[in-house]
């Protein structure tokens, strides 16, 4: 078939397409020349390299300036703490969970000084009771655990040990259980001075414990005479604090006191 | 921080039993409540409108352009709610330019554009073209400018190219159907493929959104036909009438067997979530699943129109009757929706216990943007019966039936 033929069939078949159909195929062929080049023209080049995203979007991350040094190099000045760290509970955290970014301080330790958590309201973000924690983690009411105290005063955060439980008079006389603690009289059981009925663990306003009501139960240690330990303070039954009870002038909990 | 504890704080009194702490409040609210139900007027809208092509439905023939274009003002607010709610809008269109396969949802995407350029606005045009160009020669400034744009500038009015619109009608109707189903049947997709809901994990999703979706549609374009007749001073046409309602008792008959056929499942498999499920429906969801969806939005218009249909009701009564029961059915859908989106979302993850939905007033995602979104459609439609008129014998005096829309 020669050309003008071909013209001819062609011009014969546009001539036969319904007018709807040339206008509608022009607004398409329209859309799609103009959709083809304007989305070229917005899609970064880089689209899809690797996945559905900008492949330079993964560079563009790693130019990100750099905060957290990694815990490894804590260890080449810090082994001592590190190595008490990683015999107690918190062997899974990292130094930087608590001390925050250390890469500046690694880099120059002199320039910058990290992060160190010494108020009562850093450690409840782990450890403040909430019911979805998992059964067995640590957990406190941080308005009534030792309230204004900070907790590194009692846990030390690198070797955090589960807190004994309070037995006895501990349980409910805790601040005077560590008092005690640290005097003098670390090692006599509350009973010896105080008398105390059953009833007063469950009922203790009722049922009262006894204190000592004259001179001679502490003259039973303090006086010269006293049998015991040398290195027991003595005193003069008859000249020291004449009509008054020991406990009047000296406080039994923490006797060394001024 | 302190904001966002005023915001919590009141959610957190009304929590009533064991969650996490991620799931106080709701990640989807009254504008993805919004979106299902506005594109299920859409698709239900548009099945009314294909009765009459495809099932040649001769009664329906008043309602027939009022329903395309109802659906087409409805589906140009449909995406809103999504955007408002996902914010960047003025990123949008760029799951078109880099379409991902691996998500339902940006897939959706292309379905809406399919939905609106090759089946509702490709519609409109073949079924308009003819009035469209008579109107144009009759009209001065930037109306016969709009009308001539409109027709693409077309001027064939010959018995064959008549002839080419109708079939074209016809053929774009025969894809639409599919189509309408496929609109909203993936919003129920969507939800039905959250396998880690118990309450919306269901296969039963996408064929409910689609009933529930053809019910809120007729009930639709029902109520917007007894809304502009009398507005235009014309007498309404009962037969008309009678049908939608026919096709709106049946519509809802058969998404109420399947609600409740759901419902009948999900007790007698009794998975691990029935206690919790039933909390939250005898709950949190009582009044707006049990009295506003079941019975005010189902049983009540069904009982109504069964009236209409079992006694011989005057004609008066019966318009009341069928208008009250379309306002109802509305009610009703909305509330579907909201029980879905939202009661999703009401219940932890741990199963042990329910959460809370406050709306607020203003913002993006409160009430008086969902009212402003819930009226567009509304404005929309104004500006479309002005544009295009849908009655036939007005339109500045000019029209004559088309032939096509007679058939």
């Amino acid at each position: 078939m020669n050309l003008p033929d071909q013209l001819s069939r062609l011009k014969s078949l546009w001539t036969r397409t319904p007018e709807q159909t040339k206008r509608l195929s022009l607004l398409l062929v329209i859309f799609v020349a103009l959709f083809l080049p304007l989305r070229s023209l917005l899609i970064p080049a880089d689209f899809g390299e690797i996945g559905h995203y900008r492949a330079s979007a993964l560079e563009e991350n790693a130019e990100q300036h750099i905060h957290y040094a990694g815990q490894t190099i804590c260890f080449d000045c810090h082994d001592d703490i590190v190595h008490t760290r990683n015999q107690g509970y918190h062997r899974g955290l990292s130094c930087e969970m608590c001390h925050g970014p250390a890469a500046a301080h690694a880099e120059d330790p002199g320039m910058s000084q990290l992060r160190v958590p010494r108020d009562r309201g850093y450690c409840p973000l782990c450890h403040e009771y909430l019911a979805s924690r998992p059964t067995g983690f640590p957990q406190i009411v941080s308005a009534s655990h030792n309230p204004l105290k900070p907790c590194i005063t009692c846990h030390n955060p690198h070797d955090p040990v589960p807190p004994e439980t309070p037995r006895d008079c501990e349980a409910c006389h805790a601040a005077i259980a560590r008092t005690k603690a640290i005097s003098h009289h670390v090692y006599i059981p509350c009973a010896r001075c105080h008398e105390t009925p059953e009833e007063h663990r469950v009922n203790p306003r009722m049922f009262r414990p006894s204190k000592p009501m004259n001179r001679d139960f502490c003259g039973e240690c303090h006086y010269t005479d006293a049998a015991g330990s040398e290195v027991t303070q003595r005193v003069e039954r008859d000249t020291h604090g004449a009509r008054y009870v020991c406990w009047q002038c000296h406080y039994p909990h923490l006797p060394e006191a001024k | 921080m302190e904001d966002v504890i005023n915001h919590l704080e009141p959610l957190l009194r009304k929590i009533q039993g064991y969650i996490y702490p991620n799931e106080i409040e709701l990640h989807w609210g009254i504008l993805i409540v919004i979106y299902p139900y506005v594109t299920g007027l859409v698709a239900g809208a548009f099945i009314l409108a294909s009765l009459v092509k495809v099932f040649d439905v001769k009664e329906l023939q008043p309602t027939y352009r009022m329903s395309l274009l109802t659906a087409l003002a409805f589906l140009l607010v449909a995406p809103l709610p999504l955007l408002a709610h996902l914010g960047h809008p003025e990123k949008s269109f760029e799951i078109f330019l880099t379409p991902n396969k691996q998500s339902a949802m940006a897939m959706f995407g292309f379905v809406y554009a399919w939905y609106l350029m090759a089946v509702l606005l490709l519609e409109i045009w073949f079924d308009y073209r003819r009035d469209v160009i008579v109107w144009a020669q009759n009209e001065r400034g930037p109306r016969r400018w709009f009308h001539r744009l409109f027709s693409l500038f077309s001027s064939d009015l010959s018995d064959r190219a008549l002839k080419f619109d109708r079939k074209s009608v016809q053929t774009v109707t025969i894809i639409g159907i599919p189509s309408a189903f496929l609109l909203h049947g993936y919003v129920g997709f969507i939800f039905g493929s959250v396998k880690a809901n118990p309450w919306w994990s269901s296969v039963l999703m996408p064929i409910v959104f689609l009933f529930s979706a053809i019910v809120s549609g007729i009930a639709l374009v029902m109520l917007i036909y007894m809304l502009v007749t009398p507005m235009r001073r014309k007498e309404m046409d009962m037969r008309c009438l009678d049908k939608l309602a026919s096709f709106l008792f049946y519509a809802m008959i058969v998404d109420f067997s399947l609600e409740i056929l759901d419902f009948i499942h999900r007790i007698y498999e009794s998975e691990e979530s029935i206690g919790i499920l039933a909390e939250l429906a005898s709950g949190k969801l009582f009044v707006s699943l049990v009295v506003i969806q079941l019975l005010i939005g189902m049983i009540l218009p069904l009982g109504a129109i069964a009236v209409v249909k079992l006694f011989g009701v005057p004609a008066e009564l019966r318009r009341l009757l069928y208008f009250v029961s379309a306002l109802l059915v509305q009610v009703g859908i909305f509330s579907t929706r909201y029980n879905v989106v939202v009661g999703g979302q009401l219940f932890s993850k741990s199963l042990r216990g329910l959460t809370s939905y406050k709306m607020t007033i203003v913002g993006v995602e409160g009430l008086l943007m969902s009212i402003a979104l819930l009226l567009l459609p509304f404005v929309i439609l104004y500006i479309l019966f002005n544009l295009l008129p849908p009655w036939t014998g007005t339109g500045r005096g000019l029209m004559t039936p088309p032939e096509g829309s007679q058939k």
